[in-house]
């Protein structure tokens, strides 16, 4: 398979931004990304969402344009822009078509650059998210997602939600959100990604004249990378919905950080356990065989500090213990016992094969890019992707396995009727109800 | 070309260069050829959906869709699509009102074995009970997922039961619970035998092949396998509404909305332009009407025009719906009837000239996006074959947008926004207790 590995070009602006670029030639299309490399992790623990509602904020209004001037202007380009907060970073992503460059690029660095954070916007921003976070409750795997993270983090870091707790909401002020701005969005601790139709000394030429004045303040806080404490016992905890027909079941524990030596041998194992769709021994168990669920898959959530291993399902109830034990047997089997040597080299030749799938889209391309950045895996990283992948060997995907995964150590959660499953829950050990996380 | 040229907006050409050829029997093959990465797009569309099915055998199309990765006489259950992703290959498939899609985007050095192993499941399915039935209940859960627990799913489905009294969009694509329940191994193999043959199947290949090899490879495993004669489309025509519908659905609930659907077009009718425009226009980015008006202030959670994009339209005439979710604390019944007023002002002044120009703009840029994907490429030819018989019709899309005048906005907002051709759904909430009361949820 001959074929061209996109070039990932750098650069360091006159401001001292960072600045890739990738030249795509399959649409006349354009991808601006700002990433500062501070998220949600920051947020102050009485006051989750802090973050993302600053990247939404960014979007209502600058110096010079109005909220729905600015709208107006990017949406008559055909183009859209989303801001929004994650673990670890913060970004806003601007798309549309190449023949616009150069508007967007002004646009990009102008919602940056000189927010007005409008007073008059504040009060309908902090109104939509109650409605949103009030309606949220209506989606059962959203809220397993976030009671899970509730549940296993507590206060640390990562436990919180990215987009706001509904008890929380009142506590945050416009100032909190100035706040974050100046001190997490500099160049010191920001890149601007850019994947389109145009060459990269365009690009750069662009970019100097956009960013190369931009000072920022910071300082930024420095980059969240401990292990957590204090994290959720082990054990099996059930949160009961009666209006629910089908149980949502989270279980899990402490993974590792993105940069930890043994990403590939883990990420390898985890493809065999339950992150390869009808390939993972989770679906052919619990879906082929049973007949349990629709879907079942497992992952490790790598970031700069150690995020969640999770398995994620949901059964009709009154299978709910039945999962739960064979999820815990799976788990168990590969720690134990490692992957079989035909299964390591399907799961290495997937990711090898499918590495050139990942390269068709402006969009794909960045978020490789990103990721590159965040976690400095250098812009060198795709070229050797592939041999990372095949120096995996099944001694050290036995011993990834062996050292990772704790079957243990496992915290389950149950969302679901309480009525139809919480009998049979208890035949697999103690039983903590809870009424609220 | 050279490199400047490579990287120059205005050399590159929209224009989707498709080969067709039709097999002696019967099945079509379109060929997208484009060489910039080793991979290729291979999807087999079968025309056969929900449309197809009868009353008591609602959701048999989607639930042989799961069957047909059960394995054949050969290969075990699942292996279809272990055996694809070992070779790097993004595997699945999906079910709509008008066809099953199964789909695989590969490296093209493994199209060879994606084209074996779709012959073989074709002509060699496995269908047993020991098969049959662990399925049934994976498809009666994801009926759970997507309808019954989802917060909109049940209020969906009865807009459409309300909306529909002839036309088989009465009923849902996963089909009904009940039937989930009573369908037999027999069932479906009078299906296979009627509906899985060459003479239902479009192919596609999107990427990097070259037309006559692909033919030629499509003949070696699809060319021997024969096809009944053709059975007549079934043909219902839903009769013109005459009066509004209205139903309500109580669920536990933390929001109180309304999804209201009219009748409009489908795929092949010229009016779908507008439609799409006027979605745009109404709730599509943050400049749109319904955002400014409703949302942005905090009248609404949500007020979103709801219409499948090309090539995703319906192949019969479809509903264009309005989900409004309203504002916890603030009354349904008030936002309802604001809606209403809003639309009602939509259809006596009609749109400016830069409203119309923004969604065009917005659509250009939406279709010139997706126009890099080769997966996407062969669902716009395979789709629109598939339920036009035209699939030039792909490279039509950008110039039907552009030809579209705020005249026509005017007009399709008259003939299809009225009030006697609109059904109601309400979600009302209610509580745990309230809810177990009215019955099991199914």
């Amino acid at each position: 398979m001959a074929y061209n590995l996109p070039e990932i070009y750098q650069a360091t602006l006159p401001g001292g931004m960072r600045l890739l670029g990738v030249e795509y030639d399959r649409a006349p299309w354009l991808s601006l990304t700002f990433m500062t490399k501070r998220g949600a992790e920051t947020d102050p623990v009485d006051k989750p969402g802090v973050a993302d509602w600053t990247a939404e904020l960014l979007t209502l209004g600058t110096e010079r344009r109005s909220q729905l001037q600015l709208a107006e202007d990017i949406e008559s380009k055909g183009a859209s822009l989303d801001a929004k907060s994650g673990w670890d970073a913060t970004l806003l992503n601007l798309e549309g078509l190449a023949e616009d460059f150069s508007e967007l690029m002004d646009t990009m660095a102008e919602v940056v650059q000189t927010p007005s954070f409008p007073e008059d916007e504040f009060p309908l921003l902090q109104q939509r998210r109650q409605a949103e976070l009030v309606h949220q409750q209506d989606d059962p795997r959203e809220m397993a997602n976030l009671r899970y993270l509730r549940l296993f983090f507590g206060d640390s870091p990562y436990g919180h939600a990215v987009q706001g707790d509904l008890h929380t909401l009142d506590h945050l002020g416009l100032a909190d959100l100035q706040n974050f701005y100046r001190r997490e969005f500099s160049p010191a601790t920001a890149t601007l990604v850019v994947v389109g139709m145009r060459t990269f000394a365009r690009v750069q030429e662009e970019a100097a004249r956009v960013w190369g004045s931009w000072q920022g303040q910071g300082p930024a806080s420095p980059p969240y990378a401990a292990t957590p404490e204090n994290l959720g016992a082990p054990g099996i905890y059930l949160l009961d919905r009666p209006d629910l027909t089908q149980s949502e079941i989270r279980v899990g524990h402490l993974g590792l950080p993105r940069t930890h030596a043994d990403y590939f041998p883990l990420k390898l194992v985890n493809y065999i356990l339950g992150g390869g769709g009808f390939s993972s021994r989770l679906m052919t168990r619990i879906r082929s065989d049973l007949g349990f669920t629709y879907g079942i898959r497992s992952s490790f959530s790598f970031r700069r500090a150690p995020g969640p291993f999770t398995v994620s399902t949901f059964t009709p109830a009154d299978n709910t213990a039945q999962v739960v034990r064979e999820i815990q047997a799976v788990v168990t089997e590969v720690h134990r016992n490692g992957v079989t040597a035909q299964e390591l080299a399907e799961a290495q030749s997937y990711y090898v094969g499918h590495f050139p799938l990942g390269l068709e889209t402006s969009r794909g391309i960045a978020r490789q890019v990103l990721s590159i950045d965040l976690f400095d895996l250098g812009t060198d990283y795709l070229k050797n992707y592939c041999e990372q992948v095949r120096k995996v060997d099944l001694k050290s995907a036995a011993a990834a396995a062996r050292d990772h995964l704790y079957p243990d150590q496992l915290v389950t959660l149950v969302m679901g009727p309480a009525s139809r499953c919480a009998e049979s829950l208890q035949d697999l050990g103690p039983l903590k109800i809870l009424e609220e996380i | 070309m050279t490199p400047s040229r490579k990287y120059d907006p205005a050399a590159w050409q929209p224009e989707i260069v498709m080969e067709r050829f039709t097999l002696a029997n019967g099945l079509t093959l379109f060929v997208l050829p484009d060489h910039r990465l080793p991979i290729v797009s291979l999807q087999i569309h079968y025309k056969v959906g929900s449309r197809y099915e009868l009353p008591g055998i609602t959701g048999i199309s989607h639930l042989f869709e799961h069957l047909m990765f059960r394995g054949t006489a050969t290969m075990g259950p699942e292996e279809f699509s272990r055996l694809l992703q070992s070779k790097g290959g993004e595997i699945n498939a999906f079910t709509t009102r008008d066809h099953t899609s199964y789909f695989e985007n590969l490296p093209t050095e493994h199209l060879q074995l994606g084209l074996q192993l779709e012959a073989d499941r074709l002509l060699n399915l496995k269908l047993d009970d020991e098969n049959f039935q662990p399925e049934r209940q994976v498809v009666i859960s994801e009926r759970k997922l997507r309808a019954v627990d989802s917060p909109f799913g049940l209020v969906e489905e009865q807009l459409f039961a309300t909306a529909y009294t002839q036309h088989p969009y009465n009923w849902p694509v996963v089909g009904w619970d009940q039937d989930l329940h009573r369908l037999t191994l027999d069932d479906c193999l009078a299906y296979y035998r009627s509906h899985y043959h060459p003479g239902k199947i479009t192919i596609i290949i999107a990427g990097d092949v070259e037309p006559e090899q692909a033919r030629k490879l499509v003949e070696q495993y699809f060319g021997q396998i024969s096809a009944p004669p053709a059975a007549p489309e079934p043909k219902v025509v839903e009769p013109p509404q005459r009066g509004e519908r209205r139903a309500v659905v109580k669920k536990v609930s933390q929001v109180e909305a309304l999804v209201a659907g009219f009748h409009i077009v489908g795929l092949d009718h010229p009016d779908l332009y507008p439609l799409d425009l006027l979605s745009v226009i109404l709730s599509g980015g943050k400049a749109s009407r319904f955002h400014q008006e409703f949302v942005r202030p905090g009248k609404a959670i949500a007020l979103e025009v709801e219409l499948p994009p090309l090539p995703f339209s319906a192949q019969d005439p479809d509903l264009l719906a309005i989900t409004a979710v309203a504002t916890p604390g603030q009354p349904l019944p008030k936002l309802e009837q604001e809606l209403w007023a809003s639309l009602e002002r939509f259809q006596q002044e009609g749109v400016t000239s830069g409203e119309l120009a923004r969604a065009k703009k917005l659509l250009r840029s939406q279709a010139v996006r997706s126009l890099s994907h080769n997966f996407f490429r062969g669902l716009l030819v395979g789709l629109l074959h598939l339920k036009t018989g035209d699939a030039g019709l792909a490279n039509r899309i950008l110039s039907s947008i552009e030809a579209v005048t705020t005249d026509d906005i005017h007009r399709v907002a008259r003939t299809y926004l009225k009030e006697d051709n609109r059904t109601v759904v309400v979600l009302k909430p209610v509580s745990p207790e309230e809810s177990e009361a009215l019955g099991p949820l199914v």
